[in-house]
């Protein structure tokens, strides 16, 4: 199966591969995992005032799910979590040019990202909204 | 033994006259193999019209495919439990691979910071690192078994499915 240059390019050069503190309060952590191939994906974003200003990526899968975790960190810096959280599978598809079996690929850094906006909003929430 | 046309396949026990179920007889296995490859060999139709040949290429290919499931301890319990109606290679949530908690998945991570730590270390470490992982995905699969003879496929899933994530992270250990 022919790999598209762009997977290849996110896979060669992964972008902001690495670890925030999954302790801090201003970190929300995400971590999936594909249950048919084994793939695990950790996706972690640093907020301030409701904007990503960092994201990190440590993901142990094929050449399609680091490509789809990279470029996912890679759309949310500067992003708010509101429109951060709306990125759909499909946009990350579409744009890596994922072949139908590499959907899940997609999905994964989708719930990732998800996982982790909804980590952040859990450790941030305020007592009210309880 | 007359095998009947591919979309209605016999599932994959009864091709070889085997009861479905875990433990098999392999000699059994082998024996229906041989018989059934030297029936459906294309080779044999070679002259015949285009649809018998295709037919026999499918055949064919439909027993090797059941042999290689119902040979591999891995695939053998997989497959039962996809009779048992869970299909691990499909992500519907309710027919498809269930997912492990959060503990695990955070686990196979730090796994993988284990594993970058043993190969820094050499050879032995990494040895000592599948070993324990491979004794790990062995322990899983003995569960699935007695799970599946239970007739309890959820749980036969849920083994299975860390038995995938150990293999994972066995074949990265490996490479």
């Amino acid at each position: 199966m022919a790999y598209s240059n762009k997977v290849i390019d996110h896979y060669e050069q992964p972008r902001n591969v690495g670890s925030l503190d999954k302790n801090a309060e201003d970190v929300g952590t995400g971590i999936v995992g594909a249950p048919a191939c084994g793939d695990v994906m950790k996706l972690q974003i640093k907020v301030e005032q409701g904007v990503i200003t960092d994201a990190k990526f440590k993901t142990y899968g094929c050449g399609s799910a680091i490509a789809s975790s990279s470029l996912v960190t890679e759309w949310v810096k500067g992003m708010s979590i509101d429109k951060a959280e709306e990125i759909k599978n499909s946009q990350i598809a579409e744009e890596l040019s994922l072949p139908p079996v590499k959907i899940h690929c997609s999905v994964l850094a989708e719930d990732a990202i998800k996982a982790a906006i909804k980590d952040y909003r859990e450790k941030n929430k305020s007592p009210t909204e309880s | 033994m007359n095998l009947p046309a591919p979309e209605q396949a016999p599932h994959n026990f009864a091709m070889f006259g085997l009861e479905c179920r875990y433990d098999i007889e392999r000699e059994q296995l082998e024996r229906a193999y041989l018989a059934l490859s030297a029936e459906h060999h294309p080779d044999r139709v070679a002259g015949a019209d285009t649809r018998t040949q295709r037919l026999a290429m499918e055949r064919s290919s439909l027993v090797n495919q059941a042999y290689r499931t119902l040979r591999d301890p891995v695939r053998r319990a997989e497959y039962l439990v996809k009779l048992g109606g869970i299909d691990l290679d499909s992500t519907d949530p309710k027919t498809g691979a269930p997912h492990p908690n959060q503990a695990f998945l955070i686990e196979m991570i730090e796994q993988r910071e284990a594993l970058e730590a043993a190969k820094s270390n050499g050879d032995d470490a990494v040895e000592d690192f599948c070993d324990d992982v491979e004794e790990r995905a062995d322990t899983c699969l003995s569960a699935a078994v007695r799970a599946l003879s239970g007739g309890d496929i959820s749980q036969a899933a849920r083994e299975l499915v860390t038995h995938r994530y150990l293999a994972r992270l066995l074949e990265e250990a490996r490479a």
